[in-house]
């Protein structure tokens, strides 16, 4: 049976092959039975006995088909699910190389191996604390140099008049430094723009974000994020950090690097990605305890926003790598300069936390709209370093501006030097206190904003601040420029707390300066827990995590009710197929039959090499995993793409087995040596006669894949795919045959909008 | 070694001093014999005038002699008092404008003087420490107190660094400071009369001078040169108004605003001239509805 139906689709191949659509009969009543070997899938069933291997885009179920004719193209939306991004395989294979390879492995080697994950944790804490410091260093000094240049520039013209050629200066200034940091990302690393906390928080949920953890990714990132302080932009170096510890952790848990095709061979092991997930989420935590100083806020961003699967040794290696982060930058910036910048103040509750839900919402929503349109119209790579030297530009102008026309003077202070006090028009032994905030890195910034006394911004320069600040920074997050939206979120959040606290006469400005720039952040970010007890700990005083926490509370609380977390936008934005923490509510009567994708590309467990090649080089179909079925149509394993290749590379064909007997078996390592960058199915040559071998998959297939029936609720399945960390779920009928296959896809594309339970679409982008 | 050496050291130290302390009153109570001879005849005059001026002789209860004061540390501690008020006489007057370091150094350099012979160890004619007997008999420890205040006074206007060392005199930096001050002030004075903007023409030069001195003096500076120049710089921008003007308005805000308009136009342009991005919509494979379901089991069946 199952002959003839090969038959007929290698032979109805090639009439196939042209373009599809118009007035495809409705196959309905089709005698071919539908277990048989599919290679390519029609649009919906009606199409189902095509069996053919035209382009999937220009497939159309018939009822559109009808319709329109063509196919569709949509503006670029939040509804949209990427074809572009893959799943990373959390489960691991357990076929026989594997438990050979267990056997084998003594128990000194299991010693060894765990020994091998704590050192790996220490060297993570260790090089991102190192990058951390080298960043905090390298900002720091050239910050001074132009801060340096334009306060002399702008002394010497506040005297014989031409102002207007120091706010070229600045403008020119922050422009360059702009433009050599957004040209690295736009033409180098696209996907080293922005905080990077979105496209690490996708990886650990398990989506394989396309070279986010590569070497040349964090070279960039660092560059990148140096670059965009320096050239005053309304952004931070914390979101980056986080990248770049993840980035470290993914590398040096694998012991070599493909960029620079250097391979140590050691932590061979650890090559898959259930290890390099637990690693990178190791590597987030550091990024964030070297960023704020908060080690256990680090274990709990990672808990809350990265990993998705936990355990507690897990956790207690991510804690050591934290606590090691924070420890080394530390030891070397003292060694850098001899003072620590500690946050501290006692604590106070405040009032307004409602407006911090609603101006992060604003905030957010803002952002949303002109990250569609950066989406949208600018997206050529040219375009996109144009608008973020733009940026630069007009953040210089509007802060001299801001400068220029400030009344408020505040009498210099020997105590709390200001580190670029500018005079301009205020008397003499006076310095423009608008220029405090404006005329400084971010960070600088928020600290003079937490410790200053009472009296030094007067309520009109905070207000105006407030205003520019939002939406400089609103405008800046999503540039193609490597910058965190932490610091700016902080510095608003800081501003305007500090104005109420300036109303409310009786307290200490900065306590309130601290509040507000939590709820600012909370309503942002939409963090809790980790946010929480990050400021805790920046602050290093237990007693504020009451008043905190009410006030993260609240903002999210607000800010949910109007839109969701700025990173959450973006990951939606970026049309990623991301699975939250639970399936839908409301999708419980909706059925696996409903949801999967049927009917599966299946593999004989005895298979022609020929098919293979095709199945995998088929473009229109881009499967990764293949259940492996006996006849008629049994599920007996699961075998991945990966995994094929290196079988075609090696040419594990059973005629030539025989013939080759003293040839070496293939073992775990080849598999590992080509992971992650598996070679295309392209680079692979088959030759014609190779095509007619067969390959024996017994023995590298998953023989025992999670499955599931085709009666299965929604969140039953939901449940079982986001625990386990799966890629693949097949889905059998009563007599174990493969009806259909669940994937990532199939489960993120619902969703609950407006109207209830709505379903997003596939594109490709 | 050091730290712990040093621990050491200073718990041996403290011992010393307990044993030390003890062992004096012992020997004072006990040995009073042997010391009396020699007190009777000195002249008890000072106690008597110190206390008298103060106290009304019914509540004076006098101690048996041999723990009374000897005479030499009365005596130092009469120059000590002497010195003290000769300083606060001297201090407050020069609270403002402040003159505090230029013109009572010698004071202060005197009563340091005065403090040092009390505080130190060396013995008084009758083989005694004066600094025991004023300094750490009671829990007041009034002398101790009362110069630690002067002291404090001295470091917190940073007094050291426009004096010369051993308290000869006003340093150069500051004398010459001071020489341009006076010029600067002099010139304000003439031209005070009448139109500021005379004075901010004339007295530029030398204002601009003392400036610069001023910024080009040590970063620490003794609080007698920094409120001169705090008040010349009040003067000379609130008073007298000759802060910088607000000059080129129109040419900051051409040039903001032109940069703002800069976005503006990108975007539009870019709306306007850039295709927009379409995405292609797939359409996955699906069992679609229940009739085909139907239409498979049938199919299997």
């Amino acid at each position: 049976m199952s002959n003839i139906t090969k038959k007929v689709s290698w032979s109805s191949r090639g009439d196939e092959l042209g373009p599809v659509g118009e007035g495809t009969p409705l196959l309905n009543g089709s005698e071919q039975p539908r277990h048989s070997r599919q290679f390519s899938e029609g649009g919906s069933l009606f199409q189902i006995d095509r069996l053919s291997t035209v382009d999937l885009e220009e497939e159309i179920s018939a009822e559109e088909e009808s319709a329109r004719g063509q196919p569709k193209e949509i503006p670029h939306n939040s509804k949209l699910l990427s074809l572009k991004y893959e799943s990373l395989d959390y489960d691991n294979s357990e076929n026989q190389l594997f438990l050979e390879e267990e056997r084998r492995m003594s128990f000194t080697g299991f010693r060894c191996l765990e020994i091998s994950r704590w050192l790996i944790c220490g060297l993570i804490g260790v090089l991102t604390g190192l990058i951390a410091c080298f960043i905090d260093i390298v900002v720091e000094k050239v910050a001074r140099y132009k801060y340096e240049a334009i306060k002399q520039n702008i002394e010497r013209f506040t005297e014989v008049g031409g102002l207007s050629i120091s706010l070229i200066l600045w403008a020119v200034l922050n422009f360059s430094f702009v433009m050599v940091g957004s040209i690295l990302v736009a033409f180098f690393e696209p996907v080293a723009a922005g905080s990077g906390i979105p496209q690490i928080k996708c990886y650990l949920n398990g989506v394989k974000i396309p070279r986010v953890v590569r070497l040349k990714t964090l070279v960039i990132k660092v560059c990148g994020v140096i670059c965009s302080v320096i050239g005053g932009l309304a952004v931070g170096k914390e979101g980056p950090m986080i990248h770049s510890g993840a980035v470290v952790a993914a590398g040096v848990s694998q012991g070599r690097s493909t960029t620079l095709k250097k391979d140590l061979m050691i932590f061979e092991y650890f090559r898959r990605d259930t290890e390099k997930r637990d690693f990178v989420s190791a590597g987030a935590a550091a990024g964030v305890s070297a960023a704020f100083g908060a080690p256990v806020g680090g274990v709990l961003f990672s808990l809350e926003e990265g990993a998705s699967f936990w355990n507690q040794m897990l956790t207690w290696r991510i804690f050591f790598a934290s606590m090691i982060s924070t420890f080394t930058l530390n030891f070397f910036l003292s060694i850098s300069h001899n003072n620590t910048g500690d946050l501290s103040n006692p604590g106070l509750i405040n009032f307004g936390r409602f407006e911090s839900g609603v101006l992060g919402a604003l905030f957010n929503f803002l952002n949303y709209w002109l990250t569609i349109f950066r989406i949208r119209y600018v997206h050529r790579p040219c375009l996109q370093v144009m608008e973020a030297m733009l940026v630069a530009a007009v953040t210089a102008s509007v802060s001299f501006t801001m400068i220029y026309f400030s009344n408020d003077c505040q009498p210099l202070d020997s105590e709390h030097a200001e580190e670029y006090p500018l005079q301009l028009f205020c008397a003499d032994g006076e310095y423009n206190s608008m220029a405090t905030t404006f005329f400084n890195t971010p960070e600088k910034s928020v600290r003079s904003l937490f410790h200053n006394q009472p009296g030094t911004y007067n309520p009109l320069t905070l207000g105006l601040f407030t205003i520019t600040y939002f939406f400089l920074a609103c405008w800046t997050y999503g540039l193609a420029v490597s910058a965190g939206v932490f610091i700016p979120s902080l510095l608003i959040g800081a501003a305007w707390g500090r104005l109420c606290g300036i109303w409310l006469i009786w307290a200490d400005p900065g306590k309130y300066a601290l509040i507000g720039a939590a709820a600012q952040l909370g309503g942002i970010v939409r963090m809790t827990l980790s946010l929480t007890v990050i400021l805790v700990e920046a602050t290093g005083n237990v007693t504020y995590g009451l008043p905190i926490m009410l006030v993260l509370l609240t903002a999210k609380i607000v800010g949910d009710y109007f839109q969701e977390g700025l990173y959450d936008i973006h990951i939606k934005l970026q049309s990623v197929p991301f699975l939250h923490w639970e399936a839908p509510a409301t999708s419980h009567w909706l059925t696996t039959r409903e949801v999967m994708s049927s009917p599966v590309t299946c593999l004989n467990r005895i298979e022609k090499v020929g098919t293979i090649v095709d199945v995998l080089s088929n473009t229109s179909t881009n499967h990764n995993g293949f259940p492996v079925v006996v006849q008629p149509s049994k599920l007996c394993g699961l075998i991945l793409r990966s995994q094929l290749i290196v079988l075609l590379k090696h040419k594990v064909f059973v005629e030539l087995a025989g013939s080759r007997l003293t040839r070496r078996k293939l073992q775990l390592k080849d598999f590992r040596d080509a992971y992650p960058r598996f070679p295309p199915i392209q680079s692979i040559h088959v030759s014609q006669d190779e095509r007619e071998c067969l390959m024996d998959l017994t023995e590298f297939m998953n023989p025992t894949p999670y499955t599931v029936t085709q009666e299965t609720s929604l969140p039953r399945v939901f449940k079982l795919f986001r625990a386990l960390g799966l890629r693949h779920l097949v889905v059998i009928d009563d007599a174990n045959r493969v009806v259909g296959l669940v994937t990532r896809k199939d489960l993120a594309r619902y969703h609950l909008g407006k109207h209830g339970l709505e379903e997003l679409h596939l594109a490709q982008t | 070694m050091s730290l712990r050496g040093n621990c050491l050291i200073f718990v041996f130290f403290v011992i010393n001093i307990c044993a030390f302390v003890n062992c004096d009153e012992g020997t004072s109570l006990d040995s009073g014999d042997q010391v009396r001879p020699d007190s009777p005849g000195l002249p008890r005059v000072p106690s008597s005038l110190l206390v008298d001026s103060f106290v009304p002789l019914s509540l004076m209860s006098s101690f048996p002699e041999d723990l009374e004061i000897s005479n030499h540390c009365l005596e130092l501690l009469s120059i000590f008092s002497q010195r003290y008020s000769d300083y606060v006489k001297c201090l407050v007057p020069a609270a403002r404008p402040v003159r505090v370091c230029t013109k009572c150094y010698s004071g202060y350099g005197s009563l340091l003087n005065a403090y040092m012979n009390i505080s130190s160890d060396q013995m008084g004619p009758s083989n005694e420490s004066c600094r025991d007997s004023l300094m750490r008999s009671d829990r007041l420890m009034l002398v101790y107190v009362l110069f630690s205040n002067m002291q404090d006074l001295w470091e917190k206007s940073n007094c050291d660094f426009c004096i010369t060392e051993k308290f000869q005199g006003v340093n150069n930096e500051t004398t010459h400071f001071m020489k341009n001050l006076n010029q600067t002030l002099s010139c304000f004075e003439k031209y005070q009369q009448g139109n500021h903007t005379e004075l901010c023409k004339n007295c530029k030069s030398s204002y601009k001078g003392l400036n610069e001195l001023y910024s080009s003096m040590e970063k620490t500076l003794c609080i007698d040169v920094e409120d001169a120049m705090n008040m010349t710089r009040i003067l000379w921008s609130k008073n007298f108004n000759c802060s910088m003007p607000r000059g080129e308005t129109v040419a900051v805000i051409a040039v903001s605003s032109f940069m703002l308009f800069l976005p503006i136009i990108f975007y539009l342009s870019s709306f306007l001239h850039s295709e927009q991005k379409k995405r292609k919509l797939i359409h996955p494979k699906r069992m679609k509805s229940y009739s085909s379901l139907m239409n498979i089991q049938d199919k299997r069946s």
